[in-house]
């Protein structure tokens, strides 16, 4: 028990920095409740280094503390206080600016559940914690286009996580056990695994905004304050996608999930960027392009067990990802979230406009950007594992997305049609944005850093 | 040893560096960084050129881990295929530099970019990790993108668009093939030396790896039907933009259709030689016949431009096609030397024709007439640029379009009507230069002023050196022919 509790030091860290921050709130000191979350966070973080290399479970099997969910607390804390620092700017000052801090706490913990999950029961306490503290987040400026964001992203996970309870039961009485590692018992009843399989996806695929359950994700984005979006876009999605992975890990080949990843995620890239093609609000065109983004994430899961790349290409994109998006965010915030506003903004502020432009290429993949370094190793993960006709698809999908981000970049060097203000951002999202395009061109030149730590 | 391949390749990027910290320095400073940075730049491949190259393999290697996890690593080097593009590049980044010294828009990203896609474009032909390859290979892409963008001409933005996403899409099929030769590699390497010397792929894989280089290579060449960007590039583009265009990334094709798809897919590209040499014929003509029916000069030039390429795509089909060591080798020394050439010519050519727009803002063949009178100068070196570009003896073009058409006759003799390519261009050019510069002048270009000393000095290198190859081409050649003639295939 000592030794279980000593490898989930992080996850109590950062429970024990919702709680505080929440008190801090509750006598009106947001300062101190930013202070302590900015320090929990990284504290947690820091005493994770340890764990690298780690490979066991805890309590009985039900959470796993591999290379998945170390990396997740890796990369998710951070993600999470440029996340802070980003809603400090936009939110500092407003009513209940605390709980912000301390919601936050509560859905990174959720989404470090589920990227550890070795038990089914786990996957849906992950998913609800996770879950409830972003409905209030979205709801946050308590006006009508939130509210009704929060009503709906509320709604679709109530029923999506509905199904993946009713699914998971199936996989318990198929197995007798609620543990991921017993799924291998399901290699005789390919049905019962069908049916898990399927109601995993929707309730998973919901919080990882997978095609056809990406529905709430622009409504929500738009609605939230852009600080939240951010965070939506990177945290709690890379926790469901590194659920899955777990999941599929234990699972027996014979019942085909590749073949049905593979295809959930051409339709899920496709679709997103063909959708992000026709967006005039950025903050929507990012939450499609994040849709399509989780879409390569599962070119990685495909290859799960066939390929010794699909861990290291799953993580590195994680990583890649998560810097990229932040900063895409961290620019619309400066900016404004309409196109028009961005038309001249690369002429007037060149950093703004460098930073953006590396942003938006890294998530279109071109190299040397951290992007390209990631999807370069999900592609050859998934040719590895046979799928090249996925790998195909998908790199014809990066046509398609540079023609979506360049719908951004195109406009910023011509003459602006809007007089925006010129400023410069504010220090906090100047360091946001500092760190975010180190990493986004840090992965992509030195990735050997990530690689060799990978192997 | 100084590590002179690395320093000369990222030379240009310390200058784009420079560039951009100095941001309050003058317009003259940057444009004179620029200027002093590819010189510097020039003298280092003129320093590579000293040290030569060997008889086999890749010479002045220099190489550092990089991702040693999955077998990448900065590796660069040279042999006798890249080390004349380098020198070629080089050479055209100075003399662009010095001509592009009046840009007032936004100079010094203006100087910044182009010293970036120096860099990109050096890195493309001393990469030997095919990572690195297409690293640069996509660099190159994006500067280019921004330079039509934001200084190109009346519809830039459509057509650097169109460029930028026509030849994304076509660079990503090289992305498979890489991946593909990555993974039939073993050990799993990205280092393109063993590649080529241990082809990792064969059967319908290497064939598949095949098709999809020759789709990224076909593009960037151009070869018809996907030349389609080319034009449009062309003509939007800022001259300079053009020069770089033509000169240089065009060679990005024929360069990476020699070093990926003939030496590391050799049997599958023997095997399909009969095609890849129809698409060369077919591009030859084409180009031939599409520049014939321009009204506007630099289109004009654009599609001569596919026609030459199509002699390249002749020349290296042939060296596969090939039986005899001795006719393959020729066949490679003259593609490599008409990449050269090409580069020399058409670099000069779009000179002269940004030249000429600069002082009439327009491009029309029939806008003009009689200006040989006029601006002698600019007249004259148009002339020579043109009969080099038509293939005349004595000219950077002839020995390379020679030694092709030599080795041609010896394996597949029906293969040279591509030679009615040459008579067109020479009936175009002749009408070109008859319609702008001979017959009666016109009164309202009678006051244009001939070239000033600044576009001298930029014209003269290109011009002195097509006369240099055309008459002793073996000064280029045995670089080439010392690694054409050991070519394992």
């Amino acid at each position: 028990m000592e030794r279980d509790l000593a490898l989930i030091i992080p996850e109590i860290i950062v429970l024990l920095t919702g709680v505080v921050a929440l008190v801090a709130e509750m006598l009106r000191l947001p300062r101190i409740a930013l202070t302590v979350t900015v320090t929990g966070l990284l504290l947690a973080t820091g005493m994770t280094l340890p764990l690298l290399g780690a490979d066991t479970s805890i309590f009985g099997g039900t959470f796993r503390i591999d290379m998945l969910s170390v990396w997740a607390k890796l990369i998710l804390l951070p993600a999470t206080v440029l996340s802070v620092l980003l809603a400090r700017t936009e939110l500092g000052g407003s009513d209940r600016e605390g709980t912000v801090y301390s919601l936050v706490c509560f859905v990174t913990l959720g989404s470090l559940v589920l990227a550890g999950a070795g038990d089914s029961m786990l996957l849906v306490l992950g998913i609800l914690l996770s879950g409830l503290g972003s409905f209030a987040l979205v709801a946050y400026p308590r006006n009508d286009s939130a509210t009704e964001a929060a009503m709906k992203f509320f709604v679709f996970a109530a029923v999506t996580g509905a199904i993946m309870i009713f699914g998971l039961s199936y996989w318990f009485g198929g197995t007798g056990s609620t543990l991921l590692s017993d799924l291998s018992r399901l290699e005789e009843k390919p049905v019962v695994a069908a049916v898990g399989l399927i109601a995993v996806i929707v309730g998973l695929g919901y919080k990882a905004s997978l095609v056809p359950f990406h529905f709430w994700a622009p409504d929500a984005y738009e609605g939230a304050p852009v600080s939240i979006a951010a965070y939506l876009s990177v945290v709690p999605k890379i926790g469901a996608i590194l659920a899955l992975t777990q999941v599929v890990r234990d699972l027996p080949m014979s019942t085909g999930w590749p073949l049905v990843i593979a295809v959930v995620s051409v339709i899920t890239m496709t679709y997103g960027y063909l959708a992000a093609l026709v967006q005039d609000n950025i903050v929507r065109l990012l939450a499609y392009s994040s849709v399509a983004q989780a879409g390569y994430f599962l070119i990685g899961i495909v290859a799960v067990g066939a390929s010794p790349l699909a861990f290291t290409s799953i993580i590195v994109f994680s990583a890649a990802y998560a810097a990229m998006n932040l900063g895409a965010f961290a620019v619309v915030m400066h900016a404004g979230r309409t196109l028009d506003v961005f038309s001249g903004i690369g002429r007037k502020n060149i950093a703004i406009g460098v930073a953006m432009v590396v942003f938006l290429l890294s998530l279109a993949g071109i190299p040397p950007l951290a992007g390209f370094v990631g999807k370069f190793l999900l592609f050859g993960a998934s040719i590895e594992a046979g799928f090249t006709w996925l790998a195909v698809i998908a790199i014809l999908n990066s046509v398609l997305s540079l023609a979506v981000y360049l719908r951004i970049i195109v406009p910023m060097y011509q003459q602006p049609i809007i007089t925006a203000s010129g400023s410069a951002p504010i220090p906090l999202v100047k360091w946001v944005l500092g760190i975010t395009f180190t990493f986004t061109l840090g992965i992509g030149l030195a990735a050997q850093v990530l690689l060799g730590r990978l192997a | 040893m100084l590590p002179i391949v690395s320093i000369t390749l990222f030379l240009p990027l310390l200058g784009a560096l420079l560039v951009m910290t100095l941001r309050k320095a003058p317009v003259q400073v940057v444009h004179t960084i620029g200027i002093v940075t590819s010189g510097l730049t020039l003298m280092g491949v003129v320093r590579m050129w000293s040290r030569g190259v060997n008889e086999t393999g890749f010479a002045q290697l220099e190489q550092l881990d990089w991702m040693p996890s999955i077998g990448a690593a900065y590796r660069v080097g040279v042999d006798g295929i890249s080390l004349p593009l380098v020198l070629l590049t080089a050479l055209l980044f100075f003399v662009t530099f010095i001509y592009s010294a009046k840009v007032r828009k936004q100079s010094h990203a203006f100087v910044a970019l182009m010293l970036l896609l120096e860099t990109a474009s050096i890195g493309v032909f001393t990469a030997l990790d095919a990572i690195l390859f297409y690293v640069f290979f996509e660099v190159s892409l994006v500067a280019m993108y921004f330079m039509i963008a934001e200084w190109g001409h009346e519809d830039r933005q459509r057509a650097a668009l169109m460029f930028f996403i026509y030849t994304f899409l076509g660079s990503l099929p090289l992305l498979l093939a890489i991946l593909g030769l990555y993974l039939g590699s073993d050990p799993h390497t990205f280092d393109m030396r063993d590649w080529i010397s241990n082809p990792p792929l064969n059967g319908t894989a290497a064939m598949l790896a095949l098709v999809a280089m020759l789709i990224t290579f076909a593009v960037k060449t151009p070869v018809f039907p996907f030349h389609t960007w080319l034009p449009a590039a062309h003509v939007q583009a800022p001259a300079a933009g053009s020069v770089i265009l033509a000169g240089v990334m065009l060679k990005f094709g024929t360069y990476g259709l020699v070093r990926f798809a003939f030496q590391m897919t050799p049997d599958a590209f023997r095997d399909a030689g009969i095609v890849i040499l129809v698409f060369g014929v077919v591009a030859a003509l084409y180009g031939a016949f599409a520049a014939l029916a321009q009204s506007d000069l630099k289109r004009l030039v654009a599609y001569t431009s596919v026609n030459h390429m199509g002699y390249i795509i002749i020349g290296v089909a042939i060296a596969a096609l090939a039986t005899d060591p001795a006719i393959r080798a020729t066949a490679l020394d003259g593609s490599v030397l008409q990449m050269v050439s090409h580069g020399l010519v058409t670099g000069a050519l779009f000179l002269l024709v940004g030249m000429l727009q600069d002082r009439a803002n327009t491009r029309e063949m029939d806008q003009f007439g009689g200006l040989l009178n006029v601006i002698p100068i600019l007249g004259w070196s148009f002339v020579l640029a043109a009969f080099a570009s038509l293939g005349l003896p004595g000219l950077a073009h002839f020995p390379a379009e020679f030694q092709i058409f030599l080795a041609t006759l010896q394996v597949e003799p029906v293969a040279v009507i591509a030679i009615l390519g040459i008579v067109i261009t020479a009936g175009l050019y002749l009408r070109a230069i008859g319609k702008v510069f001979l017959g009666e002048p016109r009164e309202k270009w009678t006051n244009m002023a001939d070239l000033n000393v600044r576009e001298v000095l930029a014209l003269s290198p290109l011009l002195i050196l097509i006369v240099a190859v055309g008459v002793v081409p073996a000064w280029v050649l045995d670089v080439i022919h010392k690694t054409t003639a050991a070519l394992q295939f």
